[in-house]
């Protein structure tokens, strides 16, 4: 080939790329779509490096995906002045992280954790296997990861086509929504407006999914589907006992070295709730954690300032009910948990 | 770093510019040498000793092999030598399996031994830069080749980023002339440099990765019997995984080179169009196979120690070819079923009327293993690529081995595959069965149409406008696939 035809080539590879992403953006931006970063392996690391903050400065969340989107860490780090570290992941067990909080002896500082009891008092390999992912990713994780997570901040933040979820070539295939043989499980896909993503790892609902009860009806019909699949029943006995033992021994490793460990049951409302009260007894569950650990607790429903919220969709609280959980939070734990924050000023 | 990051464009680009900086030649040698430290410390930076170890060891042992007079000083200095540089690969590769096995061995034998087990990580491209550093002892031994005369050329040699954790496994007469000169890419060898990054990227991240690879991993993880689609289909997409995950990256290799000006031996020949097991070995991880044949058939005797030697030397070869890829008894299996198969080629070889054609005539110029392709196997006949498709049939069975991660796996995979399993599950969803089975046609259909030729070839035939529209749509697919920079599945090798 001669070389002005390779560089022709180029060039036209050059003006098709650069017209059809900014084509590609342009259209996005149009339909009122936002930035949204990709949760995986790269940003939990990256927030799981942060952990060894001075206890005085730091607050981690570990948890399941209530923990993300009721946790508003913008307001949390305005009244608190406290570095808010978001650990917690869509639909897992938060032990494997307890248990490699308590296993680091360099961690020492405050740690908050949610407790979904359909995820916390399991032992369902499905419920375990990404924190694990998360944690070997973590640990094996390279400098030269490190510095593609710096960069890809930077162009995530900018373009709204770099949304992995929802964007990438798999997701918009996967929406094709093709039949699949009879047997094979067919994972159902929430709406876009249902969860997007913040550097800071926080899920929310965008304004659209708010006031759009189709859309809540959808994620609603999710719930329901996932919960008809056959599952263990809830943990009970000497499953029960070891689960509560595995947990106290954690937060006894933590609490040996100067850490506080306390517990959260995030809102959640309608037949979600209702299901979780009947299969997960108060007594049997909650009460007997936070009595077995010894460690404080806030339930939601103890609270009438934080117990009447109407999640859209039964399990998460929208943006603006998020922000008024938070402040509560931060007000319980200084008034009636003795927690303090040392870096609040005045304007907190 | 990985080529598919963000951590290597930022990378290359900073090299790119260096490179082609009004400098003088020894400091863009050295930019080039400092360039590829980071890249390799990118990963884990201790075992960036092991890599200067290795570099110093084998350049001054190299020196002294040429330079030695004396027969038994030269083989002590040799055995020395293996000894550094099969050490190392034997402690980090193979030390767990060697001490899982012994332990075995012995609690068979009666004793009570149960040591705690050994948590070694495994360097990245160790295998890689280890052939790159024996192959050059060896022909010191011999005196193939000159020695390289500066430290240097020789750990640009060892370590040039394009080739250090994946291959090419290049040879020092491929490479060190090369660094004795100054090199710059010209704009066709720059442009054709970015036509095949972006062919291997794509082959990475788009088919392997983003296509390919859940389908593969829900296979063969799968812990119960299959339906006999799905056992197919999983098989297919790893075979298509492996493909274009090692060709993606041996093609980024060889145009990252380019755009430095430096040319490296090309790795793959579509090998899914091989007509037989020899013509498979040519084709597939060519610079490894003709690495087997250079440094361990033809040593062990080859064919001219009669013909049981010959199928010895060839099985040795195959079981050692098989672990090299790893330390597990299943990539034992997977070598020794090549070699079955190269066995069985023989034989057939043996009471037909076909004749070798000289080397010179095959067309990558490069042969495998066991030597050249006979005449009849080059045209495209209904009847070679029925033969082909035969090859690619039996080839598909011994990826089982490669990929499972035990033998009781293999087995219950292979159970599902050839027999009816009552009541096997069905994982597959239907999204997957039809990429895996457009990409594999494609695959099949592309690797037999280019068989007797090369990209870049058929690139220059084409009219610019229609390359640019079909390098458009990989980059663009590129981009979209949005796959995070997972590793390539030969780093562990």
């Amino acid at each position: 080939m001669q070389r002005s035809s390779l560089l022709k080539a180029g060039l036209l590879v050059l003006i098709v790329t650069v017209l059809s992403i900014t084509g590609w953006e342009i259209y996005l931006r149009t339909h009122s779509v936002g930035v949204s970063y990709d949760d995986g392996g790269s940003l939990w690391s990256d927030k799981r490096a942060q952990v060894y903050e001075p206890a005085d400065k730091a607050t981690v969340f570990i948890g399941s995906s209530r923990n993300k989107y009721d946790l508003d860490i913008a307001t949390w780090q305005a009244l608190t002045g406290d570095h808010a570290i978001q650990l917690a992941i869509e639909g897992a067990s938060p032990l494997p992280i307890l248990d490699d909080l308590a296993n680091d002896k360099n961690f020492k500082g405050k740690l908050v954790v949610d407790v979904t009891e359909g995820l916390f008092f399991s032992t369902a390999g499905d419920n375990l296997s990404e924190p694990n992912t998360r944690i070997d990713y973590y640990k094996k994780l390279t400098p030269a990861q490190r510095f593609s997570l710096g960069v890809d901040r930077v162009l995530e933040s900018q373009l709204v086509f770099l949304d992995k979820s929802n964007f990438s070539l798999n997701a918009m295939l996967d929406k094709l929504l093709i039949p699949n043989r009879p047997g094979v499980f067919t994972p159902r896909i929430f709406p876009m407006e249902f969860g997007r993503v913040t550097f800071e790892r926080q899920d929310f609902m965008t304004k659209r999914f708010v006031a759009d009860t189709n859309l809540q009806n959808e994620v609603k019909s999710i719930w329901y589907f996932y919960s008809q699949l056959p599952s263990d029943p809830p943990a009970s006995g000497s499953k029960l006992d070891s689960i509560i033992n595995s947990v106290k021994t954690d937060v006894d490793k933590i609490k040996t070295r100067g850490g506080q460990v306390l517990f959260v049951r995030t809102p959640s409302s309608g037949t979600y709730l209702q299901a979780e009260i009947k299969g997960f007894p108060r007594a049997q569950y909650w009460e007997r954690l936070l009595s077995t650990t010894n460690c404080p607790g806030i339930h939601f429903a103890d609270y009438p300032a934080i117990d009447h919220f109407q999640c859209p969709e039964f399990s998460h609280l929208k943006p603006a009910d998020a922000i008024v959980f938070t402040k509560n939070l931060v007000e319980i734990l200084q008034k009636e948990k003795g927690w303090s924050f040392p870096h609040q000023t005045a304007n907190n | 770093m990985v080529f598919n990051s963000y951590t290597f464009i930022v990378f290359f680009i900073i090299i790119l510019i260096l490179h082609n900086l009004p400098l003088p030649w020894k400091t863009k040698k050295i930019n080039l040498l400092l360039g590829s430290y980071v890249f390799y410390a990118a990963w884990n930076p201790p075992f960036i000793l092991l890599l200067w170890l290795s570099t110093l060891v084998d350049f001054f042992v190299g020196r002294a092999l040429y330079t030695q007079e004396n027969k038994h000083k030269k083989k002590l200095l040799l055995v020395l030598s293996l000894i550094g540089n099969l050490g190392m690969l034997c402690f980090f590769k193979y030390g767990g399996f060697i001490l899982e096995n012994f332990v075995h061995l012995v609690n068979i034998l009666g004793m009570d031994y149960h040591p705690a087990k050994p948590n070694i990580i495994l360097p990245a491209g160790i295998s890689f830069y280890t052939f790159t550093t024996l192959c050059y002892t060896i022909d010191m031994y011999k005196r193939k080749s000159k020695p390289v005369k500066s430290i240097l050329d020789f750990s640009l040699f060892v370590t040039f980023f394009p080739h250090l954790v994946a291959g090419p496994i290049v040879r020092p007469p491929q490479l060190v002339p090369q660094f004795e000169t100054p090199r710059k890419a010209n704009q066709q060898q720059m442009m054709q440099g970015l036509l095949l990054v972006t062919l291997g990227l794509f082959m990475k991240v788009v088919l392997a990765d983003s296509m390919l690879s859940a389908s593969a991993t829900t296979v063969f993880h799968a812990t119960q019997s299959l339906s006999t689609l799905d056992a197919w289909m999983g098989v297919f997409a790893f075979s298509g995984q492996i493909f274009f995950d090692f060709a993606g990256y041996s093609t980024c290799a060889v145009g990252v080179a380019l755009c430095l000006g430096f040319v490296l031996p090309h790795n793959f020949l579509y090998p899914y169009a091989a007509i037989g097991f020899s013509d498979f070995w040519r084709r597939w991880h060519i610079t490894l196979s003709a690495w087997l044949r250079d440094y361990l058939y033809i040593p062990l005797g080859g064919n001219r120690k009669g013909k049981i030697r010959t199928y010895i030397n060839i099985m040795i070869t195959m079981l050692l070819g098989g672990l090299w890829h790893g330390a597990n008894w299943t990539f034992v299996v997977w070598g020794a079923l090549h070699g079955a198969y190269l066995w069985g080629e023989k034989i057939i070889q043996g009471y037909s009327k076909i004749t070798p054609v000289p080397i010179a005539s095959v067309p990558s110029g490069e042969i495998g293993v066991l030597g050249v392709i006979p005449k009849e196997f080059k045209a495209k006949t209904l009847r070679n690529f029925m033969l082909a498709m035969v090859t690619f049939f039996f080839i598909n069975v011994t990826w089982v081995f490669f990929r499972s991660p035990d033998f009781t796996s293999a087995w219950r995979l292979l159970t599902s595959m050839f027999s009816h399993v009552p009541k096997g599950a069905v994982l597959l969803s239907t999204l997957s069965i039809i990429k895996i089975t457009v990409i594999i046609i494609a695959l099949v259909i592309f690797h037999w149409m280019m068989r007797n030729t090369r990209v870049l070839i058929v690139a220059e035939k084409m009219p610019w406008w229609l390359l640019g529209l079909v390098w458009s749509v990989m980059l663009l697919m590129l981009i979209l696939s949005q796959e995070s920079s997972s590793s390539f599945i030969y780093f562990q090798f």
